[in-house]
């Protein structure tokens, strides 16, 4: 759907976006993560035809961004930073004009805007005056904007930025429905966000691609072993000995919690299932046990890691 | 050019839904009805026909409309970032500055057409004067019409280079007087360029429209403005696509 190779852009002497290379299936839905100022936009802004690139070649919809541009934007629905929209218009009344700009007319437009407005749940403002919404609602006629053509992609650009948490819940219900018709690739800083959204996950990082992966992936390429956390009723040091017998435990640590409750934490050779293992030793000793996981590492422990920020 | 229709449509709906729109058509109505009225008023008892008091100070008006008509054309566009939607929608440049340019020209010769019906209400109220003279009045709309392209496609270019819609507005008042009264600037310079001066000014050819001879050097004059701004238009559109 989407073929990024080597793409450069510069701003004057600023290099902005550095090399970079991905692609995107059909289907799939990307999230593209990383700092403010990390290329993300400039980026999205090139696949959208609305920026050119300095060199590379990019190809959405399996047509080149500056040789087929229209026929490219025509099969795309993107959504800009900000949300820009004509303030004074009503909503059924912009959805008209982008559907007609879009090419679609008649009784297939109006089809396709009611359906537009009932999936983004605008159905109740269509009459109210852009400008008068909240952003929520903005950012929803934004959206249904960019799905009034039943595009083949969505690029979607920070679609959940300066919202309340309601908010923020319902776009990502929206973004979850339209994953199962639509490829998306969305850009955001809110980790969980893409966590919970998104198939697959490239970090940006001062215009160049610093990773990609699912989120399982990322985490596995950061750390070199699994780490399993157990909470038993036993003391440190009968637990330590006992947990470090087991077969593919490399190290463990074991600390006191409050009523005789231990918390050990064991670090295991990569890809090694010992779960069972612990679990059987542990009754094997007759402990009681309250807990028992691996530790995942999140994905905004990956992004620190990779964007170099504070850890 | 489908799209541009669409844009059009667009257009004329951002202008009548602004209440500056109807701010500026009723202070432009005003102005040029009152500069009619002050004429008609101070050359009472003259043989002066009604239609040599209208079209220069419509004209002189015009700069100010379309300025203030033509300044959001892009300028706004840019400032509130909505260029980034319209400019990734399926639309190309010359549907964008064509539209764009029909939008602003309609709203601008809407507001014309009232002042210049004063004319024939005028005519209407006082039986004594003498009729007036249809062809007069229709060379001097002919001027109007042409005057009006032009300022507005200068006016869509300027707008284009700028998001600042002062900016925008006071380079196009500023670049409209030019237009209308540069050549006589360079005609009463003592540079020797008298006849080129003359044909250059759009002011001293009002005159001639008035009686009903329409000029074919300030057809052509504004003509190849027009033609020139709008291509202008185009390729700085579409420089935003170069490196």
């Amino acid at each position: 759907m989407i073929h990024v190779s080597n793409l450069t852009r510069r701003f004057g002497r600023k290099l902005a976006v550095n090399n970079i290379s991905f692609d995107v299936q059909r289907g799939e839905v990307v999230g593209f993560l990383g700092p403010n100022g990390a290329g993300k936009t400039t980026t999205m802004r090139i696949l959208a035809c609305y920026l050119p690139a300095t060199c590379g070649d990019v190809r959405v919809v399996g047509r080149d961004v500056f040789r087929d541009s229209v026929e490219v934007r025509r099969r795309i629905g993107y959504l800009p930073e900000n949300v820009p929209l004509y303030h004074e218009m009503r909503v059924a009344e912009y959805l008209v004009f982008r559907a007609s700009l879009k090419g679609l007319r008649g009784s297939h437009r109006r089809r396709r805007i009611d359906w537009a407005l009932a999936n983004c749940s605008l159905t109740e403002v269509r009459d109210r005056i852009i400008g008068n919404l909240s952003k929520g609602y903005r950012q929803r006629v934004g959206i249904a904007d960019a799905l009034v053509h039943d595009p083949d992609l969505l690029i979607l650009d920070e679609p959940t930025l300066g919202l309340d948490p309601n908010q923020i819940r319902l776009i990502r219900g929206l973004i979850r429905k339209l994953a199962r018709r639509h490829t998306i690739l969305l850009s955001s800083h809110i980790l969980s966000e893409v966590e919970m959204v998104c198939d697959r996950v490239l970090i940006m990082n001062k215009g160049a691609i610093a990773g990609q992966g699912t989120p399982e992936e990322l985490s596995g390429i950061l750390r070199g072993h699994t780490c399993v956390a157990l909470e038993v009723r036993a003391a440190p040091d009968a637990v330590h000995p006992a947990l470090s017998s087991v077969p593919g435990v490399l190290r463990v640590t074991a600390e006191p919690l409050t009523g005789e409750w231990t918390r050990a934490v064991c670090e295991c050779e990569k890809g090694r299932e010992v779960r069972a293992s612990l679990f059987h030793a542990v009754v094997a000793a007759g402990w009681p046990m309250r807990e028992l996981h691996e530790q995942r590492q999140s994905l905004e422990d990956v992004f620190v890691q990779v964007t170099g920020g504070a850890p | 050019m489908r799209n541009a229709g669409v844009l059009w449509r667009r257009e004329m709906a951002a202008l009548f839904l602004s209440p500056a729109a109807y701010v500026i058509a009723a202070i432009f109505l005003l102005a040029a009805g009152g500069s009619l009225l002050l004429g008609v008023s101070q050359n009472s008892g003259r043989a002066i026909p009604p239609q040599a008091l209208l079209f220069e100070p419509l004209c002189a008006w015009l700069t100010v409309l379309t300025a203030t008509v033509t300044m959001r054309l892009f300028a706004d566009e840019k400032k509130s970032g909505t260029i980034e939607t319209l400019m990734t929608a399926p639309v190309t440049d010359t549907e964008v500055v064509v539209g764009k340019y029909a939008g602003a020209l309609t709203f601008v010769l809407l507001c014309c057409a009232p002042v210049v019906a004063c004319l024939y209400l005028l005519d209407f109220m006082s039986p004594g004067i003498r009729g007036l003279d249809t062809g007069a009045v229709a060379g001097g709309c002919v001027f109007v019409f042409l005057f009006s392209a032009m300022s507005v496609a200068v006016g869509e270019v300027i707008s284009l280079t700028t998001r600042n819609q002062i900016v925008a507005a006071i380079t196009t008042l500023f670049t409209l007087w030019i237009l209308l009264l540069g050549g006589w600037l360079l005609a009463a310079l003592p540079l020797g360029l008298a006849g080129i001066g003359s044909d250059l000014s759009l002011a001293a050819h009002i005159e001639a429209f008035e009686r009903g001879v329409v000029d074919t050097r300030a057809v052509v004059l504004c003509a190849s403005i027009t033609a020139f701004s709008l291509f202008a238009c185009v390729r700085l559109l579409e420089t935003r696509r170069w490196n």
